[in-house]
């Protein structure tokens, strides 16, 4: 049976859910999910994980828990018959129709689109249009079901970034598959499979130091680093992160908060601490600290500065004689590293 | 000229001269349809979208009801609201019986079902995206519901055609309740069947054009608006 715990205002901050649907058999089970009033909590986690079922009981559209303070944006957004800004006002009151607009345009909406049948809208502009809707409701808390997903790429990280600005101190929990997407919305991430959530933490941590085999495979491993952008070049931008400078796909410059993300996969390791091979961009060296299997792989944790995760092959760690103190030098690809506004 | 042609002539002729009494017959079948089925539509839509959109105790019996009220024969709605109506019967005091009130009120009894079942399969056909997206919004109940009935038009346009269909085509309820008193409670399908049964064909045929005609050009709105809507 489903129940709350302690609650700041109307939502729990956490929840114990174990409920069987007989529609598709699914199952959400979750002993403790914490939520900070105003935090923004992302639930991340494979295709038929759950997510959205969790979602969607938070939200009330599935039976099961006591009726909670929130605003849902559910996973695919439907026009109704009627104009677009019609659309754009259901559910809200006139102040909150205005603001509503001043969202959609942050968010890029063209307001000019207001007057057109909703129906002739695109899918980018359908999400932009519900997504400013959901966020104009008074409720202190939204539930967004993957915000960006009909965005187009190019799009998504500047209406991420406005999504956060957006909140404006109401709490978010946002459903995602997309490891960038969860970098930039999540301050904290739960990792969900199979209907549980597994891992729970700071998004950094939970990309970088996945706490077992089945998180691994869900999110992939990831270096999350926070820094300061402090360069441009062409696409490029350069972000300090401690004593590193890593340079990243990306246009944020004149000392902007900025978040770096790249897989560990995308980190090529060389023993020692004078290698020359290679063209990257990105080139630091460090010292081995951590060496474990994960599955068929090998995760290497190297401290080069900020902890850096990079994963390599049973071959690899033979040729490189990789173990705990080793120095070697990191190598990674301007181009596999993506930057974001923090 | 052979019988088929002589009917269908002195028809014309009946319609080109388009008499007092023909006049009148017309206008009492469009006040007394028209109404029912405004009763129909204001109590039916409603209680169709309500049971469309689901979730309530007594649903499944409601749905019920309201299929089977679609297919009640309207002789027995007529009988069922003579015996409220009759001078002996709870609404005796009323009245109405033998008036065009009554012929109202037994040909609502006939349109609400009609209008409920056409109402509740349009908007229980929703897709369940935008049934998640409609419960999101946080909307009142009334609120829900217009959503939904204009999200259903098509349907709920059909609906009304049905209802209308209903009540301007059947004899039943009107007879037994309005009696078919000339000048008083005589409409179209009444006044048929008293022609036919004095073998006055011409008139009879007469009356039945007028009829297929009201019923096209009510239809013909109607499926106007419902087109329209559909490309909006």
């Amino acid at each position: 049976m489903p129940s709350s715990g302690s609650r700041h205002g109307d939502v729990p901050a956490f929840l114990a859910l174990d409920l069987r649907f007989p529609e598709d058999g699914s199952i959400v089970s979750v002993d403790r999910l914490s939520i900070e009033p105003g935090g923004r909590l992302v639930i991340f986690g494979p295709n038929g994980a759950g997510k959205t079922t969790l979602l969607r009981l938070l939200a009330g559209v599935l039976p099961g828990l006591p009726p909670m303070d929130t605003a849902y944006l559910p996973q695919h957004s439907h026009m109704f018959r009627g104009s677009a800004g019609w659309n754009l006002s259901l559910g809200l009151d006139a102040e909150q129709t205005v603001w509503a607009r001043t969202l959609a345009d942050r968010f890029g909406l063209n307001p000019d689109v207001y007057l057109d049948p909703a129906r002739a809208l695109s899918g980018g502009e359908r999400q932009r249009l519900s997504l400013a809707r959901t966020l104009a409701r008074p409720e202190p808390w939204v539930l967004l079901d993957e915000p960006l997903a009909a965005l187009d790429v190019a799009d998504r990280m500047s209406v991420a970034g406005a999504l956060v600005d957006s909140l404006s101190g109401k709490g978010a929990i946002i459903v995602t598959h997309d490891r960038e997407e969860a970098a930039v919305l999540g301050e904290r991430l739960a990792v969900m499979v199979g209907g549980t959530i597994l891992q729970e933490g700071p998004v950094a941590e939970v990309f970088s130091l996945p706490v077992d085999d089945r998180v691994a495979r869900a999110v992939g491993v990831a270096n999350v680093l926070d820094g300061v952008a402090d360069g441009i070049e062409g696409p490029l931008c350069s972000i300090r992160v401690g004593p590193l400078h890593v340079w990243g796909l990306g246009d944020l410059g004149g000392g902007a908060a900025a978040r770096v993300l790249f897989g560990a996969e995308a980190v090529t390791l060389f023993a020692g601490h004078d290698a020359s091979a290679g063209s990257a961009r990105n080139r630091w060296p460090g010292t081995v600290t951590v060496l474990r299997e994960t599955g068929r792989l090998f995760e290497v944790i190297v401290d080069a500065g900020p902890p850096i995760a990079a994963l390599i092959t049973p071959g690899s760690r033979e040729a490189l004689d990789l173990k705990p103190g080793a120095p070697v030098v990191l190598t990674v690809k301007a181009t596999a590293v993506s930057v974001i506004p923090r | 000229m052979s019988f088929i042609g002589d009917v269908l002539s002195e028809a014309l002729q009946l319609l080109v001269q388009f008499g007092a009494e023909l006049r009148a017959v017309i206008w009492l079948t469009l006040v007394v349809s028209l109404l029912a089925t405004a009763i129909g539509v204001i109590v039916g839509v409603p209680l169709g979208t309500a049971l469309g959109l689901g979730r309530f105790r007594g649903r499944t019996p409601l749905l019920v009801a309201v299929n089977t009220g679609m297919g009640v024969p309207p002789v027995l709605a007529g009988l069922l609201i003579l015996l409220l109506l009759w001078s002996d019967g709870p609404l005796g005091s009323w009245g109405i019986l033998f008036t065009p009130q009554a012929m109202v009120i037994a040909q609502s009894l006939l349109a609400i079902p009609i209008a409920a079942g056409v109402t509740a399969g349009a908007v229980g056909g929703l897709s369940p995206v935008a049934r998640e997206q409609l419960s999101a919004l946080g909307l009142g109940k009334a609120t829900t519901g217009w959503v939904a009935i204009r999200e259903a038009w098509p349907g709920v346009a059909a609906a009304v055609a049905a209802a209308f269909g209903r009540v301007v085509s059947e004899v039943g309820a009107v007879l037994v309740v309005g009696g078919n008193i000339e000048g008083e409670t005589r409409v179209l399908t009444t006044a048929i069947v008293q022609e036919a049964r004095q073998a006055q064909f011409g008139a009879a045929l007469a009356l039945g054009i007028v009829l297929m005609v009201m019923a096209l050009l009510i239809n013909g709105a109607l499926t106007w608006l419902q087109l329209r809507e559909r490309e909006s």
